[in-house]
């Protein structure tokens, strides 16, 4: 069992396909991870599934790979499984999840913006333009330039878990300047389906980071350091950056308004 | 206050004489860097307060929590006082607001008995952060009477 609690959980899935049913059935999202070089035993640990939960996986997990082994079932408290922990953040993580959550707004308006470039016999390319600035300007500048250049550099960047984050930072950017590209070339099909793909990776993105990466760190990250994040976020937040939050929160509002209160 | 008394925080109890798991061997060091430590004695313009990260603690709990300097007052800079009996609480509050815009701390810990009475020590500390221009990261730690473990550890603001 150790061997494979110190292989990628790629690694092990290939030979043990039934471990990944059991991680989804956990909700723990590693199957379709573009990296999948975490060590199952950094998996469960990382996950934020309750001290009880990771027990009955576990097992779930050796019965998987030795079907024919003598496994002790863990002793599972009803109580105690029945509540799920509740996420409370420390103050600078709860503040990227705030951003997050205007982040997400504006990808609930990307499938109707979308469908208005397919339906639409008039194109226009004014919503694009808006989403994309959006995304440039608060998603990346003004977000992920907190995560990388302050949040990770707290962290072993080289870890898979951060990695696995940058990598999609990188995809997102990839899939913007082909969204700006079909603009550019008249190629609405390519805005449509870059646009689309760029929701998609953010949802999940977002995701892992909020159930995933953030619990971890909050584990791992000192008061010390806590109070440190908290300034520099601060500091972002009124310094270059200052009204950033205002004018786009104001500019999700009119994609609301356009897109989702019809 | 007699025998009798119902307040969970003066309620006698007795813990008898079980034996005291844990290691024992060796001396440790007292992590305490500063004097005073009481309240209304510390100030904020102290060298040691500032930007630091900020114990407050109520009396009781180091004489629960085992491991009291080890774990909590290492690397910290400590206040303490009793939310229950002592006297001039309103200057706690301006005092709370002094640390956090004037010695600029970095964080505020406030440690607590689980007696409901000493949770008054976690509104102080609020009200001193809601009085401050400068907002900083404050986290409870409640601990147990008996056996000094930690409740709850959670950040409040
Ligand atoms: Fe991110
Ligand atoms: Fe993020």
């Amino acid at each position: 069992m150790q061997a494979y609690l110190n292989a990628p959980i790629k690694e092990v899935i290939s030979k043990f396909p039934k471990v990944a049913d059991i991680l989804n059935g956990y909700e723990i999202g590693c199957v379709p991870c573009s990296v999948g070089t975490c060590l199952l035993k950094d998996v469960v640990a990382i996950h934020n599934i309750g001290e009880e939960n990771k027990a009955q996986l576990m097992y779930e997990v050796e019965k998987a790979i030795y079907p024919d082994r003598e496994v002790k079932r863990p002793v599972i408290n009803k109580a105690a499984k029945a509540k799920p922990e509740i996420l409370r953040y420390s103050p600078p993580l709860r503040m990227l999840v705030n951003e997050h959550l205007l982040i997400k707004r504006l990808l609930n308006c990307v499938p109707a913006i979308v469908k208005a470039l397919k339906e639409d016999t008039v194109i226009d390319k004014e919503p694009v333009i808006g989403a994309v600035d959006f995304i440039r300007m608060y998603a990346d500048k003004f977000h992920h330039a907190k995560e990388e250049d302050i949040l990770f550099k707290y962290f072993d960047e080289k870890a898979d878990i951060i990695q696995a984050m940058l990598n999609d930072h990188v995809e997102g950017r990839s899939h913007v300047k082909e969204v700006l590209n079909g603009l550019k070339d008249n190629k609405i099909d390519a805005v449509s389906q870059h646009l689309s793909a760029y929701a998609e990776l953010l949802t999940g993105h977002i995701k892992k980071e909020d159930e995933i990466l953030y619990p971890w760190m909050d584990k791992n990250l000192t008061v010390k350091q806590v109070g440190e994040l908290f300034d520099k976020f601060n500091a972002v937040d009124n310094g270059l950056q200052r009204g950033v939050e205002e004018t786009y929160k104001g500019r999700i509002e009119d994609l609301e308004a356009k897109f989702i209160q019809k | 206050m007699s025998k009798e008394c119902e307040c969970p925080g003066a309620k006698m109890q007795d813990f008898g004489k079980e034996e005291v798991k844990g290691a024992e061997e060796g001396k440790r060091a007292s992590q305490l860097r500063q004097w005073p430590v009481q309240l209304h004695l510390v100030s904020p313009e102290a060298p040691y307060f500032q930007k630091a990260d900020v114990l407050l603690s109520a009396d009781c709990v180091a004489y629960s929590a085992g491991d009291f300097h080890k774990e909590y007052m290492k690397g910290k800079t400590i206040a303490i006082a009793c939310p229950k009996l002592d006297e001039g609480q309103e200057t706690y509050i301006e005092k709370i607001t002094s640390l956090i815009d004037d010695a600029k701390i970095n964080t505020l810990t406030v440690m607590t008995m689980e007696v409901p009475c000493c949770g008054v020590l976690v509104s102080i500390a609020q009200k001193g952060l809601q009085a401050a221009k400068r907002k900083i990261p404050v986290k409870s730690i409640v601990i147990g009477i008996r056996g000094g473990n930690v409740l709850s550890e959670e950040w409040i603001s």
